[in-house]
Formats: C-alpha cells, sequence, structure tokens
C-alpha cells in the first residue's frame, strides 16, 4: 500500500510538473520568447501589446463603472450629470489612445512577421489502388503516388521564387526525389514575370494549371500522352531557361501570353530528358503561347489558346537527332458549373540525323466535367496516333500510338482531401496490339 | 496476494490514465491558446487601407456602425467561394427580411488575380452589385496581415489560392461576433 500511495504520489507530482509544462507551453509566445536573445525584441513587442491590453482591460472597466455611477447620478441629479460625463471623457480618450498603440503593434508584429521570409511547409500526396497502375500498367495493386513539397518565398516586391519538390514511387519501387521546378523570376509590371530556370514548359492548358498536386486536378490522371517525362509523356514537359509569362487586359477579357527559350532536351533510357545542367553543345529549345480568356457574357470562363515549341532532341536508342516540331490548340472551359478541357497537338519532326524525312503525327484530348456541390463526375477521351518510323517516338517508350476512355469521379472527402474513381478501356494501337480495363482509386490530400 | 495490491493493481492502470488525460487536456489547451485568439478583435484593428472594385480607396473602420459581414475569397475559385457566396447571399436576405441593415465584405486573397477589374467583372457575372457588397484588393502585406488576425489560412499554388471556407462577423460596435466555417450552423438562427 506504502508503495502505491508511494506510486500514486510521484504520478501526480508527474502530472503537476507536466502540467506546468504545458502551462508554460500555453503561455503567450512573447513570454517563452524573452528567453531567447534573438527574439528579444518581439518579446518586447508582445509584452507591450499584452501591457496595452491590460491597460485596456483596465480601462474598460474603469469606464464601464463611470457609466453606471453616471447613469444612477443622472436620474438622482441631472446636473451632476455634466461633471461625470467630463470625468468619464479622461479615461475614454487615454483607451482610444491605448488602442491606437495597440493597433500600431499589432501592424508592426504583422508587417515583421509578413517580411520574413520563413517557409510554410505545403504541398500534396497521394496514394491509391487499382486493377492496374495507373502510370505503369504492366503493374497491378496498391500504389503510392506523389508526395510534392511546394515552396513560394516571397522574397521582395518584384522578386519571386517557387520550388517544387517531388518524391515518387518508380517502376521498381524505389523512391525518386526530383525538383520538378525551381525558378526565380522578376515581376516588371502587373503584367510581365520573366522566369530563369526549370519551369513546366508553357503549352496547352493542363500543363501549366494543374502542375503536380493531385488534389488540384479533378481528374485522377493526366491524359497518357501529357503525363510528365518520367512517366511516359512524349511531350517535354519541363524545360530549363528562360521564360516570359504575363496577361493584358483586352476588351472584356484578357490576353495570355508566354515566350520561352531554354535547353533542348534528350532522349535517355527510352524517356525525356530536360538536361537540367545544360548540355556539352547547347541546342535552343523555343515555344511560345498565346491565349484569349473571355470574362463576360455567355463565354465567361472560356479560354481558346494557340501553342508552338521547337526543339533539337538528341537520343540514345536508337542513336537519332530530330527536329521536334509541336503546334496545337487548346479549349478550356472553366465556370462554377463546368469544367471542360480540350487540347489538340500536332507533330511535324524531322530527321536531322538520318534520312527518313519528315513525320507528322498528332494527339489530343477531350474531358467534361461538372461541378457538383460534393464532388466532379467526369468523361475524358483520348487519343494519340504516332507515327512509328519516326525515331523521336521510336526513341520513346510511352512513343505507342492509343486511343483511352475514361469515366470518373472525385469526391471531396473534406476541404482537404479527395477520393476519386476512374474506370478507363485502353487500347493500345500499333507497337502491341492490346487492350485492357482498368479500375483506379485514388486518395488525394493538401495539406 | 493482499486483496489491497489486488485493489491497487487493479485500481493504478485507472490512476495511469487519469494523469495522462489531464496532460493531453493541458496541452490541447496549449495548442488552443498559441492558436490565434480572434475573440477580441476589432474591425478598426484590421489593416485599413483597402480598394474596391471601383478602384476607390476604402477603409473597413468607415463601414461600422452596423453589422459588418466579411470573408475572403479568390476570383477564380470554382470550389469552395462559390458556396460561401450562396451562403453570404442567404444571410443578405434573411437580414433584409429582418431589415437589418448590414454590410458584406470579400477581400481577395491573390492582389495579382483579384484586382478591382476583375472584381468588377466577377460582381457584374454574378449578379452581385448591391451597394452594400464591396469586393477589396489590398496589398499583399494587408491581406497576409488580416488572414492572419482573422484566421482565414490559405496559400497560393502557383495560380490557385488553397485555402477553406469562413466567415467572420463584426457587430455593430465593431467587434468580432461570430466566427462561421463550414462546421459552423445557421447563424442567424442563434443570433
Amino acid at each position: 500500500m506504502q508503495s502505491t500511495k508511494m506510486t500514486l504520489r510521484s504520478w501526480w507530482s508527474c502530472t503537476a510538473m507536466l502540467l506546468l509544462c504545458a502551462g508554460l507551453v500555453a503561455m503567450p509566445p512573447a513570454q517563452a520568447a524573452t528567453n531567447t536573445d534573438k527574439d528579444a525584441a518581439i518579446a518586447d513587442m508582445q509584452r507591450k501589446l499584452d501591457e496595452s491590453l491590460l491597460a485596456i482591460k483596465a480601462l474598460s472597466e474603469r469606464v464601464r463603472e463611470l457609466e453606471a455611477k453616471q447613469t444612477s447620478a443622472a436620474a438622482a441629479a441631472p446636473a451632476a450629470t455634466a461633471a461625470n460625463a467630463a470625468t468619464t471623457a479622461a479615461p475614454a480618450q487615454r483607451l482610444e489612445a491605448t488602442e491606437q498603440r495597440v493597433t500600431q503593434l499589432e501592424k508592426a508584429d504583422a508587417s515583421r512577421k509578413s517580411a520574413d521570409s520563413g517557409l510554410p511547409l505545403h504541398g500534396f500526396a497521394d496514394v491509391g489502388a487499382g486493377t492496374h497502375n495507373p502510370i505503369n500498367s504492366a503493374l497491378k495493386g496498391f500504389y503510392v503516388g506523389n508526395l510534392d513539397f511546394y515552396m513560394a518565398p516571397r522574397l521582395g516586391d518584384r522578386t519571386r521564387a517557387l520550388f517544387e519538390l517531388n518524391t515518387e514511387v518508380g517502376s521498381n519501387g524505389t523512391v525518386g526525389i526530383d525538383l520538378e521546378r525551381a525558378q526565380i523570376g522578376y515581376q516588371f509590371s502587373d503584367e510581365t514575370t520573366l522566369w530563369l530556370g526549370r519551369f513546366h514548359t508553357p503549352y496547352g492548358y493542363i500543363n501549366t494549371a494543374l502542375h503536380h498536386g493531385s488534389w488540384v486536378n479533378n481528374s485522377l490522371r493526366r491524359p497518357r500522352f501529357l503525363q510528365f517525362e518520367d512517366n511516359g509523356g512524349i511531350m517535354p514537359a519541363h524545360t530549363v531557361g528562360l521564360w516570359a509569362s504575363g496577361t493584358q487586359h483586352a476588351g472584356e477579357g484578357k490576353l495570355l501570353y508566354d515566350v520561352y527559350g531554354g535547353n533542348s532536351q534528350q532522349i535517355v533510357g527510352g524517356g525525356l530528358d530536360m538536361r537540367n545542367a545544360g548540355s556539352p553543345q547547347f541546342n535552343l529549345a523555343a515555344g511560345g503561347r498565346i491565349a484569349y480568356q473571355f470574362n463576360s457574357g455567355k463565354l465567361e470562363g472560356l479560354t481558346l489558346g494557340l501553342h508552338a515549341l521547337t526543339a533539337r532532341i538528341e537520343a540514345d536508342r536508337p542513336v537519332s537527332i530530330t527536329r521536334l516540331r509541336v503546334y496545337g490548340g487548346y479549349a478550356d472551359y472553366d465556370t462554377d458549373q463546368w469544367e471542360n478541357i480540350a487540347e489538340i497537338y500536332v507533330f511535324s519532326n524531322a530527321d536531322l540525323g538520318g534520312s527518313s524525312g519528315s513525320h507528322r503525327s498528332n494527339a489530343g484530348f477531350v474531358q467534361f466535367g461538372y461541378r457538383l456541390p460534393w464532388g466532379v463526375p467526369y468523361a475524358r477521351f483520348e487519343r494519340a496516333v504516332l507515327e512509328q518510323s519516326d525515331s523521336y517516338f521510336a526513341a520513346l517508350d510511352g512513343g505507342g500510338s492509343y486511343s483511352r476512355a475514361a469515366l470518373g469521379l472525385r469526391f471531396d472527402v473534406d476541404l482537404r482531401s479527395a477520393l476519386k474513381l476512374e474506370l478507363a478501356n485502353t487500347r493500345a494501337t500499333d507497337r502491341a496490339r492490346d487492350q485492357y480495363g482498368e479500375g483506379l482509386v485514388q486518395y488525394a490530400i493538401r495539406f | 496476494m493482499n486483496p489491497m495490491d489486488t485493489l491497487a493493481s487493479a485500481w493504478y492502470p485507472d490512476c495511469a490514465r487519469w494523469p495522462a488525460a489531464l496532460v493531453c487536456a493541458a496541452l490541447i489547451l496549449a495548442v488552443s491558446a498559441h492558436a490565434s485568439d480572434t475573440s477580441q478583435i476589432r474591425l478598426e484593428q484590421l489593416p485599413q487601407q483597402w480598394q474596391d472594385d471601383q478602384g476607390q480607396a476604402l477603409s473597413l473602420g468607415a463601414l461600422g456602425g452596423h453589422c459588418v459581414i466579411l470573408s475572403m475569397s479568390w476570383s477564380q475559385c470554382h470550389h469552395s467561394c462559390p458556396t460561401t457566396l450562396t451562403r453570404l447571399r442567404r444571410m443578405q436576405e434573411a437580414l433584409d427580411q429582418r431589415n437589418e441593415p448590414a454590410s458584406f465584405v470579400i477581400i481577395g486573397y491573390d492582389p495579382d488575380q483579384d484586382t478591382p477589374a476583375n472584381w468588377r467583372q466577377y460582381r457584374a457575372n454574378r449578379g452581385l452589385e448591391r451597394a452594400n457588397w464591396y469586393f477589396l484588393t489590398g496589398s499583399r502585406q494587408n491581406v497576409r496581415q488580416l488572414a492572419r488576425q482573422l484566421g482565414f489560412e490559405f496559400w497560393i499554388y502557383d495560380t490557385h489560392v488553397l485555402h477553406d471556407p469562413r466567415i467572420v462577423v463584426f457587430n455593430s460596435e465593431g467587434s468580432l461576433s461570430a466566427t462561421l466555417t463550414d462546421a459552423s450552423g445557421d447563424w442567424l438562427a442563434s443570433k
């Protein structure tokens, strides 16, 4: 029993200590901050704020007392009211002055915080399961998708920076980390920003609107031919170079424009590589996009755009050099009810290293989505007809022709997580004539 | 075994749980204490320099004297903002029925996208042109400060503004009197 008492005593002592610790944690941050020299200024400011709040409280009580006295006195002797009012006026003025001081302190504190270049951690993650892996159809079962970290420190009024670090699981199960975007920019005006670094190549709509965060995308995955490079995409989704992007009000809508130049990509091991570190011989990749966004009338929410790009692509397997030329257009109808997207790409590639000449191919998709209070059902059809004698597509693992029809549903579990379901039927039409159905589930979050 | 020991050993686990529960409760309180306390905010303590959708300067303090219902929004949002606007419209209808004057203030999260011109277009497209509705644009610093003071959490992912729905209500004295989130009940019914 003695030991039990001792144990209980020690428990309560321990509890008291923990409560004391918790209490210390619960104290205003400024009081804890006083212990560190680094935050002395902040602590001082907070202390002043706390003092001011206490002063306000005391003065408020005093004013209430005086007002109560004034009311009773007024009932008893109207002549005394004037004197009471005069007495009340002084604390009221002090109260007002103190409030102003508190406001100033709050503003100073807020501006200090906003001037911080500290990086809150935000991003996206997704996991899922399916009769086939959504990226690699040879795999089945459960899968880990992406864990995407996004950082955009604001360094000044005009300087901007944007970094996106993505961890993803490869076909062999290994986890890789990719610096998907690393761009630093200068905003010359409200209309134009110039970026330097690695960015999402501005073509079509999806590549610069939906990025890597699965939660942002209403559909479970991108169209196959527009997947990112390491997921089998056939377009150079990233470019390392210089990018000017801007908008201009025009009529009842906006003109959107992008112009860029950078390293020509290469094909290594069946996938596009964007030459993050440059190349022995610089070959320019260049392109642009222009679009008009309707902001009023029946066409409100509609964006129509054109895009083009060219690059000199060297491939290792088979060894080849291709002048990649892509042009096309897109339409996006994005309203409170609809999210409809269509994109088309025409390839007119030239074989620079051999004698196979020029080749024409095309790819495109159309997607309809309808926004409901709880989610978005969608339907998509996509198709790629890619010339297999074109050394560019021959060198890409994902360069085969195909068509895919998909029906899907995004269900918003809560404000920060979404469950997506997709049923799809894919038909490969040249390399390996194959057809398979898919049932996919994805749980995507933002944080 | 001594019956008291049996009793003690039977009682001990429960005893052990109580301190743990108390510690958890204390920690929850501690975390709550650290969370932004918005309960004592007054309208005039918020940043005051804003531009309305006509490009005119507007001070939030000037809207006092009656109820001010404030929310933050992103003009390109098709996710949660339409629901928030619907909720604001319903509040306006209910206040109209009660014949209670109020100002509705919507502050843009992203000054780059939520410009006065874009808000003007937004209002026209959605039929939100009543004179007591204000769609405001501010500096980045003011937007962040106001969001922090009122507990609006948001971050900008490229051209997307990721945020949660939230409405705050200031009474006619200018004091914050209610905070409505997605999970809140009917504010007017409890008013």
